[in-house]
């Protein structure tokens, strides 16, 4: 057995055992009258969610995605906690990975700072109205809101998963055969270093103004549900606008950084986010990041994209059948 | 044909995204140091704003964000509560929270005055006043989700 394979069983180990925690707590909340704490003190939750969290980043980095989509849906799907906190906190995590990750694509310049205003506008706009729209659920529509929340999440998370398993392919350098005019007039092309082929890539994009309109949806849905919207943006990016794939990448991870701040703050002020469970929530998405990233170079994760359709799509099914329970379908 | 390579030269990143990229990065890194200071207070001090215990079985209960902070620190807070209760550990933590978030709302605003600086197109600099003006309206409380 080589190195990398022996790495990737104990990393499977730990992920499996991981979901197995979430599992365990979601199965003892239900004996939580007899034992309100689960027996758990307060440096204990913070190192079972630490743990979980790393667990998840270095799944989320080795499939290709940003740990908040999968944080959301997997908190709301196998945890009692309120959905309103997990939202909260899920856009807090998103944003911290994403503030942090940004800074070397835009040293580099691979991040295009006009193409990421252009973005942000909308996008920041409309993650504030989602964020409000999720207030405003809360508190006119109650449990039924919250019913409303989790089955379109749900929906929401399958639906990702199935972009995943149909629509994974990208375009390295897309070819943009025309510019259309309002695009050439607000002018968002630039040029960048491509380290791999040792020379400038001077590039152009085309359809911003359809662009625009898909990142009002995009910003709508992550203050919404929570959710980082990397899965979304980068499709935008490349395969709408025809940006270079790494421009996208790199663009998508800054505007997280950028809108999700602009989200997060009504949730703050509306109290839902509490440091003892934001905190290791953070950590453990940013350290479990990092090492994701250093496994990734050693190993062929091909398997870990299938595990995360496979615990996205669970935690979707989850998402769909806690909704319907509180509709009394279930 | 799109990619084209124009020039064996490393083309200069725009300043204002540097200055965006450094100041959100450092001030997000700075505000998990103090958050990670503050859980450290938290776990070993004995005055904390919210009561673990209670906040652990709240939040295992399910219950709402409202519920728990009226049962587990007896008031809901409104805005930056923390800065009222930097000597407990939950609030330094949620300090370090708040740095964090705030880190793109002064790196967007640096960045705008970076473009202003640069001469960068006037749609541009535009934008970027907007975006800064949105997270600074979000920040300060000025949109909000009403308990």
């Amino acid at each position: 057995m080589t190195f990398s394979k022996l790495d990737m069983k104990h990393f499977g180990i730990k992920t499996i055992m991981s979901f197995a925690i979430l599992l365990l707590l979601q199965g003892n909340a239900l004996a939580a009258e007899n034992n309100a704490t689960m027996g758990m003190s307060a440096p204990v939750f913070f190192i079972v969610f630490l743990t979980i969290c790393i667990a998840i980043g270095i799944v989320a980095v080795l499939a290709g995605v940003g740990g908040g989509v999968v944080f959301t849906p997997l908190m709301m799907g196998f945890t009692p906690v309120d959905s309103f906190i997990i939202r909260a906190t899920g856009l807090f995590v998103a944003m911290a990975g994403a503030l942090v990750a940004a800074r070397p694509f835009l040293r580099s310049g691979l991040a295009n700072i006009r193409m990421l205003y252009f973005a942000a506008v909308p996008y920041a706009t409309f993650a504030v109205i989602g964020a409000l729209l999720a207030g405003y659920v809360k508190e006119t529509m109650g449990a039924v809101g919250e019913a409303y929340i989790r089955l379109g999440l749900g929906v929401l998370v399958i639906f990702i998963a199935m972009i995943f398993v149909f629509a994974g392919q990208r375009i390295e350098y897309p070819e943009v055969r025309q510019v259309d005019g309002f695009t050439r007039r607000v002018g968002l092309a630039m040029a960048y270093w491509e380290e791999s082929l040792g020379r400038v890539v001077n590039y152009e994009v085309t359809r911003s103004w359809l662009g625009v309109l898909m990142f009002c949806g995009v910003g709508l849905t992550s203050g919404l549900f929570g959710l980082g919207a990397g899965w979304a943006m980068v499709p935008v990016f490349n395969l709408v606008m025809m940006a270079p794939l790494k421009v996208s990448a790199a663009c998508s991870k800054v505007l997280i950084g950028i809108g999700d701040t602009a989200a997060v703050w009504p949730y703050i002020m509306g109290g839902g986010i509490f440091p003892l469970f934001a905190v290791p929530c953070m950590i453990g998405l940013m350290v479990g990041t990092i090492i994701g990233a250093k496994i990734l170079l050693k190993v062929k994760a091909g398997f870990v994209r299938w595990l995360i359709i496979g615990i996205m799509l669970i935690s979707g099914i989850r998402l769909i059948m806690k909704g319907l329970e509180i509709f009394g379908v279930m | 044909m799109v990619v084209r390579s124009v020039s064996q030269e490393k083309p200069k990143p725009p300043l204002s995204g540097i200055v965006y990229g450094e100041v959100a990065y450092w001030m997000a890194l700075v505000g998990v140091i103090i958050s990670i200071v503050g859980m450290g207070m938290y776990f070993t001090s004995e005055t904390n704003y919210v009561n673990s215990k209670c906040l652990l079985s709240s939040l295992w209960a399910g219950k709402d964000a409202h519920t728990i902070w009226e049962e587990c620190a007896e008031n809901v807070p409104h805005g930056h509560w923390y800065l009222e209760k930097l000597n407990t550990g939950d609030g330094v933590a949620m300090l370090g929270i708040a740095l964090s978030c705030l880190a793109a709302v002064i790196g967007v605003w640096l960045s705008f005055l970076t473009m202003l600086k640069e001469k960068e197109r006037v749609l541009f600099v535009a934008m970027s006043f907007i975006v800064a003006a949105i997270l600074t309206a979000s920040a300060l409380g000025i949109i909000s989700l009403k308990h």
